[in-house]
């Protein structure tokens, strides 16, 4: 190889590193994610995190590349180009190892975080308490297991498995916790489910992602369809949910 | 010009025709859902008829001879003509001018959301300019590029005087004005506000509008097929002697794997739409989960269709990037077989995973893991497409012209949506981010940066074929970086207002998000400001750039070796095609000869003898 040739790659693998640098730094560095509110949010963004570190050398090697040819690769021009680059149709065996990595890669992330964290997110399918959920055109109706109801207004225990069935009454609504990164789809006609375990005391005062946002657009009230979501320490759940039946 | 004029009158008379005839039989009022869908198909009809299948077609199902016109100069774009470079350039124009519209119902979208709280848009209102931004430039980026340059150079490219059906190809054109109409008369009826997906219920039982969507959408879809239909023949059959399939220009690859989508899938779409206009208006229940119907059916059609389809926008894109990164890097294109089968691979692939829109939807979970594994798997095929475009410029000889920069870019912005799709195919953090800003700044850089950049990249780079001038080069680059860095600076703060909790299709958002929504909306009207530098720099160069000369860039396909624009039948000889397109670098290599040197086949350097040496092995 001769020095040229070798400068090319320096210039690549200096560029490379440096790209990549930026970017974990930027990745870790930086809070990109909002505060987690549950166990499956931590799930989500470890996938989110390790998705990231693996995307990272990939975009910085193009990037790197695409730059590398910018600044060494480039020629002058008067008129009409004359002088051609070297005729490299093929390098079957430079094609073979990029398409190997790239296979070997995406195997690797439908296993982890793919197959794994699905297995992780859903759980066992066995619930502490179950709530029931119904959409509307645009509000949200909460049923807890005792008889206990409320409108636009969602509380739970922390630190234990609630299973949400969800349905609606008339369209197709979502619903999203972004504090606990999670997401299903009300749908007429059918009974969707959700497991969530949320963990630490807080409520949509502290926290504007503690809340659930209709994330499937359904017509005029669609961005105002959100209800506030407390969670309370177990004890303090079970006290407000029994003082509510009474009450109904 | 007459035909146009005919064109319209018969459209109005069928359309009232179609709707007076309805409301006689069945009462009610004209401006009933059913007296509107009748009057459509019959003015759509009489619309046809009247631009030029009456003169054609239909003169001749009844024994008498067709009826031609001759029209020359620039009434030609403006009547049924079945030359495909005129058919290219009004695909061209009407694209342009349909994406300017869709990019100023995006600022109105950018103006209401830069502050929480309602502004110049009631939430109603907003609804309806979100979905009419979304339907106009999902239509740009299907039909743009394979309809311009897919008509204007897959016949010159292939060496063929035409394509293979040039009057179903007029026809495929001019369906696209009553698309337009149709669209932009919905507000008429209350207007459209479901977003482009047009998810049942709501669009059963949303304003009368979303039945004029329908419409216009199901023509759309027919021209599509047609379109590609068309293509395919044509590559299959009209190709030059000598033009064996390893020896097509890149794009016409990609434009033959991407008509074989539209081909194949676009009847699904039209079907859920069908679907659709007949639980409005037949009182079917198809979508009525209530009454035994499935909301959930409509999104498996849909998706069926329309995750394909993001590939009927990219593939040509692949197809102009790789094309111009070849040509001005003079290099031959790396591993062109490779790309090849990735192309046809990922147009393979692309039926089988359209519902990784649907991980949230509440579809059986066992199906998640299935449609996340093909998702991944297309990032192999999309890899060898990078790998191509890079080491093709690798140790090229980069000539920066505003065509390589945009290319260039391409493969930047490509990437940044390719490596954010990843999230979005892989089911744990989908749950997160499905419906949420972070899937808008997603599908931006893919479609806008893989399809738009693409197609920026083609209008720099043929602009001096189809037009005979130059373009003003320096203007170029400042229209590429200006678009380039607002582009990042609108769309990068989406993906972080996606994981702070803002989902998509809403007027407002919790204040919180203020800071970077207000970043992405003024970016979004500095992104919006360069296209009036783009319809500058194109409007004068059409009208006093410099005469460009048969091949200024000179390139080796076959498109580059007539006049500028090419004569009307493309080529005064029969072209022999001897080698690979791009030859590049080896001395005494050629792609063509042609049998009458004195027009076509002026002298070519550094092209001649024959490509063996240069095929791809």
């Amino acid at each position: 190889m001769d020095q040229d040739r070798r400068n090319d790659w320096i210039w690549f693998g200096s560029l490379w590193a440096i790209f990549s640098a930026i970017g974990f730094y930027l990745v870790l560095g930086i809070d990109l994610l909002p505060a987690q509110w549950a166990h499956e949010a931590e799930i989500v963004d470890d996938a989110y995190i390790l998705l990231m570190g693996l995307s990272i050398p990939i975009f910085a090697g193009v990037a790197a590349a695409l730059l590398t040819s910018l600044l060494r690769f480039r020629v002058q021009v008067d008129d009409i180009p004359t002088e051609d680059g070297p005729p490299v149709h093929n390098n079957r065996n430079f094609v073979r190892l990029w398409v190997a990595s790239t296979l070997i890669l995406a195997l690797m992330i439908t296993v982890n975080p793919g197959f794994i964290g699905i297995a992780e997110l859903r759980g066992e399918p066995s619930a502490d308490i179950v709530v029931e959920v119904q959409a509307q055109r645009w509000s949200w109706k909460v049923n807890y297991e005792n008889g206990a109801e409320t409108f636009n207004q969602l509380y739970l225990p922390a630190d234990r498995r609630v299973r949400f069935d969800i349905t609606s009454l008339d369209l197709v609504h979502s619903f999203w916790i972004p504090g606990f990164r999670v997401k299903i789809d009300a749908v007429p006609g059918r009974v969707t489910h959700l497991y969530v375990t949320p963990e630490g005391v807080g409520s949509f005062e502290d926290d504007f992602n503690l809340r659930v946002q209709c994330a499937e657009i359904c017509g005029l009230g669609h961005a105002q369809m959100a209800m506030p979501v407390t969670v309370l320490a177990p004890a303090d759940f079970d006290a407000w949910v029994s003082d509510l039946a009474e009450g109904a | 010009m007459r035909q146009l004029l005919r064109a319209v009158i018969f459209g109005i008379l069928g359309y009232l025709i179609g709707a007076i005839l309805t409301w006689l039989i069945r009462g009610g009022s004209l401006g009933d859902e059913v007296c509107v869908v009748f009057g459509y198909v019959v003015g759509l009809i009489g619309w046809l008829f009247g631009i030029g299948m009456g003169d054609t077609w239909v003169r001749e199902w009844f024994g008498l001879p067709a009826r031609e016109f001759e029209v020359t100069g620039w009434k030609r774009y403006l009547g049924f003509s079945t030359d495909h470079k005129v058919i290219g350039v009004q695909y061209l124009a009407t694209f342009v001018v349909v994406l300017l519209l869709g990019g100023l119902a995006a600022m109105i979208i950018r103006f209401e959301l830069a502050q929480a709280g309602e502004g110049i848009l009631n939430a109603d209102r907003y609804n309806q300019v979100m979905s009419m931004h979304g339907i106009l430039m999902v239509a740009v980026a299907v039909a743009a590029i394979l309809g311009s340059f897919g008509n204007y150079l897959v016949p010159i490219m292939i060496g063929a005087d035409d394509m293979a059906f040039p009057r179903l190809n007029a026809v495929t054109f001019w369906l696209i004005p009553p698309v337009a109409i149709g669209l932009l008369a919905a507000p008429t009826l209350g207007s459209f506000d479901a977003g482009w997906t047009a998810y049942p219920p709501l669009s059963i039982v949303n304003n009368g509008g979303q039945i004029l969507f329908v419409l216009a959408v199901t023509t759309f879809g027919l021209s599509s097929i047609l379109g590609g239909l068309n293509v395919i023949t044509t590559i299959v059959t009209m190709r030059a002697p000598g033009m064996t399939w390893g020896r097509l220009p890149i794009f016409v690859w990609a434009a033959f794997a991407a008509s074989m989508i539209s081909l194949l899938t676009t009847q699904f779409f039209a079907a859920s739409l069908i679907l659709i206009a007949m639980d409005r208006v037949a009182g079917t229940v198809f979508f009525d989960g209530g009454a035994g119907g499935d909301p959930l059916l409509y999104q498996h059609l849909f998706w069926f269709y329309s995750h394909p389809a993001v590939y009927v926008m990219v593939l040509p894109g692949f197809g102009v990037v790789l094309e111009t990164i070849t040509h001005m890097s003079r290099k031959p294109l790396f591993a062109y077989k490779a790309v090849v089968v990735s192309l046809l691979s990922i147009a393979g692939l692309s039926v089988i995973v359209w519902a990784h829109h649907m991980f949230t939807s509440g579809m059986a979970d066992y199906l998640h893991g299935p449609f996340m594994f093909a998702s991944e798997m297309i990032s192999v095929p999309t890899g060898v497409i990078f790998l191509s475009a890079v080491a093709t410029m690798w140790r090229g000889k980069l000539w920066m012209k505003t065509p390589l920069f945009f290319a260039m870019i391409w493969v930047f912005q490509f990437l940044m949506g390719g490596v954010t799709g990843i999230f979005l195919a892989d089911v744990v953090t989908d749950v997160s981010l499905h419906d949420s800003y972070f899937v808008v700044a997603h599908f931006h850089y893919t479609i806008m940066g893989g399809m738009l950049f693409a197609f920026l990249t083609g209008i720099f780079f043929w602009f001096p074929k189809i037009t005979g001038r130059m373009i003003n080069d320096r203007l170029g680059i400042i229209f590429a970086l200006w678009l380039t860095i607002a582009f990042q600076l609108t769309f990068l703060p989406q993906f972080w207002l996606g994981t702070n909790g803002m989902n998509r299709r809403i007027a407002d958002y919790p204040e919180q998000l203020e800071g970077a929504n207000l970043m992405s909306s003024i970016s979004a009207f500095v992104l919006g400001g360069s296209f009036l530098l783009l319809v500058y720099i194109l409007l004068s160069a059409a009208i006093r750039g410099p005469k460009a000369g048969d091949n200024p860039w000179n390139a080796s396909t076959l498109e580059w070796q007539v006049s500028s624009p090419p004569p009307e039948h493309n080529f005064s000889g029969q072209p022999t095609i001897v080698g690979h397109p791009y030859g590049y670098g080896t001395a005494g290599s050629r792609h063509a000869e042609f049998a009458d040197m004195a027009a076509g086949g002026q002298a070519q350097p550094k092209q001649a003898g024959t490509g063996e040496g240069a095929d791809d092995e």
